[in-house]
């Protein structure tokens, strides 16, 4: 397992916070806007994916990049997980990823 | 009568159909007649004294009606009102949506004041003829209403009448007005009602601190299908017993209603009714089609868990799967024996579940559906009560309905299921699925979560009796060198040992079978983030390797071996939810702890990551 350049699990409101860093997180597709893809994260923040055109309408998908702002990401890899996924839980793993338990991650 | 009916009471109504404020109503007091339910509602036919309206309560008012406040023949002061107009037939309707009692029911229907000083019997000419009139030996001597238009007569002329006119027989063969159960309540004692006894229990005889009885009771419903309980105690009960017979038509008056203990009913009513000697019950002749045969209220296999433990009997209607011998069962109570026996039963929801006949279910019934067993035939029963062996179960009571085969739609529906899809499909018994949707199911998994560590660190637990907990845990390693199973019963599951001859003897059913089955029976190791241990696994071994102990048996003596090892092998490092019973054991002089598996369920994700989470909480709070 490559352990080289971990990417940090984020959402919308921790995104901010890793700019020009390594970032993942499960988005719901929400509209395809050409070779880009609008997605909604797990706390409802509206994201633009770069370089992610095809995803299926209203799947979760999980998405690894780099965060270009604090509403974008350009995707180098992704996965479709599918119709249904726990948002809420993937929420809660966020928060204490880049909180009180920051240490176990990175 | 104090009160009196306002003026034009109809008029006024009619001239301001819409009142838009209660200040606006001016004072309007009308009479109900002809009051009958109407649904969740009560119509009835308000009347001013010389005008008459169409009218219907909120349904809100009707518990005002069915507790015997609002009574027909009453006063009633109209609070909030509509009318509205029927355009099709050209005529007004009243709704009243707040009104309050102004007196009870009068001896009659008024007319103008003048008919009420008439004596004698005055018949409405288009309506019944209602000859009884009931003297209730009240201390204040009130004469009730008999619910028809009646002049007034002295307490004195009509118990005249009632020795003049005719016998008790006569009088309660002529056409009486029969009131709907649902009508029924404990503060108007001059019913008469028409029911088929839907179940009769069996005599019971009881001794307690006042003496020595016998009770039983019956369960009659009428013709809109509503069910109430009647119970009898000592004479009564012994003039009623052989009186009352399951599925004739009776009318019953002079019960007495009472508020139904909530522990022990068992039929949907509010209200049950007790008969004593006075109770009245004449057999309805030539009734046979009246009113309808049992009505079931089926619950779907797969929706059983609420009720598990409860008072409130179920229905349920499934094809035969099995049906064993009769068992016979001592009653711990009173070292009776009784007879017992238990077939399985599965529906559309594909699910299985044991029903347990006893006493004369089990051997008169029970033998007729293990003669058609073969044929898969369509039972339904009435009246079962649900317990939680094995998960779930069902008991026969003595009230318990079977029906087998019968023909009705459910039935046809179930039969055509199981001959296109239901024979092949494999089932599961609700009990041991414990998916989310069984309440008792999803609670067991979660609730009394341990981690391996926490059971194998403490050799105490179970030293008493067995101590219930779940984990979640991978398989980690199955011996394939272990016997893995069991030769069983094909009826009991019972170890069978080789017969004499050829086959197999089942000591628990007295008998020989050429076949038997083979159940699983072995340890697996489990392991988690804590720790890991041996359990013992029985049939519920299916989930976890994913085929019968019979089919694993034929891939482990296949000649190339690898198959088996490869089963094995998929099994293991599958994650799952266990509940398992810890319980110690003597080996060797030693005390052992042994963890047994008792149900087995696939793990839910979502669900766990929130019980993980609510955990990180839990800790995060505690200091």
């Amino acid at each position: 397992m490559d352990t080289s350049s971990p990417a940090i699990f984020v959402n919308g409101e921790s995104l901010q916070m890793y700019v020009g860093k390594k970032v993942r997180s499960v988005v719901q597709v929400i509209k395809s806007d050409g070779g880009d893809m609008i997605g909604k994260s797990t706390d409802e923040h509206q994201w633009t994916i770069k370089g992610l055109s095809s995803a299926p309408l209203m799947s979760y998908v999980e998405v690894i990049g780099v965060a270009e702002s604090n509403q974008s990401i350009c995707a180098e890899l992704w996965t479709d997980f599918g119709k249904t996924f726990d948002a809420y839980s993937y929420n809660q793993l966020c928060q204490l990823a880049n909180g009180e338990f920051k240490a176990l991650f990175l | 009568m104090g009160h009196r009916l306002s003026p034009d009471a109809i008029a006024t109504l009619l001239s301001n159909p819409k009142p838009d404020s209660l200040s606006d109503i001016p004072e309007i007091i009308v009479q109900i007649t002809k009051l009958e339910p109407k649904g969740k509602s009560y119509g009835f036919d308000a009347n001013d004294g010389k005008m008459k309206i169409k009218a219907i309560f909120n349904s809100r008012l009707s518990s005002e009606i069915t507790s015997g406040n609002i009574q027909n023949l009453g006063l009633i002061r109209i609070l909030d009102y509509t009318v509205n107009e029927i355009p099709s037939k050209s005529e007004n309707y009243l709704i009243i949506t707040k009104c309050e009692v102004v007196s009870p029911a009068p001896e009659m229907e008024i007319k103008d004041e003048i008919r009420k000083e008439e004596a004698g019997i005055i018949f409405k000419p288009k309506q019944e003829h209602e000859i009884k009139i009931e003297v209730k030996k009240e201390p204040s001597g009130i004469l009730l209403k008999p619910k028809r238009e009646m002049a007034t007569k002295s307490a004195a002329q009509i118990v005249h009448e009632q020795h003049r006119n005719m016998a008790p027989t006569a009088r309660m063969a002529m056409t009486r007005r029969v009131h709907p159960l649902v009508s029924l309540n404990p503060y108007q004692g001059n019913w008469t009602i028409k029911v088929r006894v839907t179940s009769k229990g069996n005599m019971r005889t009881y001794k307690n601190a006042r003496g020595e009885g016998c009770v039983f009771n019956v369960e009659l419903t009428d013709e809109d299908g509503t069910q109430i309980q009647a119970t009898m105690f000592n004479d009564a009960a012994r003039k009623f017993y052989d009186k009352f017979q399951l599925g004739k038509v009776y009318y019953i008056s002079k019960g007495t209603l009472r508020v139904a203990n909530k522990q022990f009913r068992t039929v949907q009513n509010d209200y049950e009714m007790a008969l004593n000697e006075n109770s009245e019950v004449e057999e309805a002749s030539n009734e046979a089609a009246f009113i309808p045969e049992t009505k079931f209220n089926f619950v779907p296999i797969d929706q059983l868990g609420p009720y598990i433990n409860s008072n409130e009997l179920v229905d349920v209607i499934g094809v035969i799967q099995s049906v064993s011998p009769t068992m016979s069962i001592r009653r711990k109570s009173n070292n009776e024996i009784v007879p017992k026996r238990d077939i399985t039963i599965a529906d559309e929801t594909k699910k299985t579940v044991v029903v347990s006949l006893w006493n004369d279910l089990a051997t008169n019934v029970g033998q007729e559906l293990l003669d058609l067993a073969d044929n898969s035939p369509v039972v339904a029963i009435k009246s079962l009560k649900v317990g939680d062996f094995q998960g779930v179960s069902l008991s026969t009571l003595g009230r318990s309905i079977v029906q087998i085969n019968p023909d009705t739609p459910e039935s046809n529906k179930l039969r055509c299921w199981y001959d296109s899809d239901g024979k092949e499909t494999s089932m599961a018994s609700v009990g041991s699925g414990l998916s989310p949707s069984t309440k008792s199911g999803a609670r067991s998994m979660y609730s009394d979560r341990f981690s391996i560590s926490q059971i194998t660190s403490n050799p105490s637990l179970g030293g008493d009796k067995p101590a219930f907990f779940s984990i979640r845990a991978y398989i980690s390693f199955i011996k394939p060198d272990q016997s893995m199973w069991y030769r069983a019963c094909k009826t009991c599951n019972k170890k069978v040992t080789e017969a004499v001859g050829d086959g197999y003897w089942c000591e628990g059913c007295q008998k020989n079978d050429t076949e038997c089955s083979l159940r699983y029976i072995l340890v697996v190791k489990v392991s988690d983030a804590s720790g890991e241990g041996w359990v013992s696994v029985f049939n519920e071994a299916e989930k976890i390797i994913g085929c019968s102990a019979d089919e694993l048996d034929k891939l482990k003596s296949e000649k190339e071996g690898s198959s088996y090892q490869l089963k094995l092998k998929e099994a293991t490092w599958n994650p799952h939810l266990f509940r398992v019973s810890v319980a110690q054991n003597e080996y060797n002089n030693e005390k052992r702890q042994r963890i047994t598996v008792r149900a087995v369920a696939p793990v839910d994700f979502a669900a766990e990551s929130r019980y993980l989470l609510e955990e990180i909480s839990k800790m995060k709070d505690s200091p």
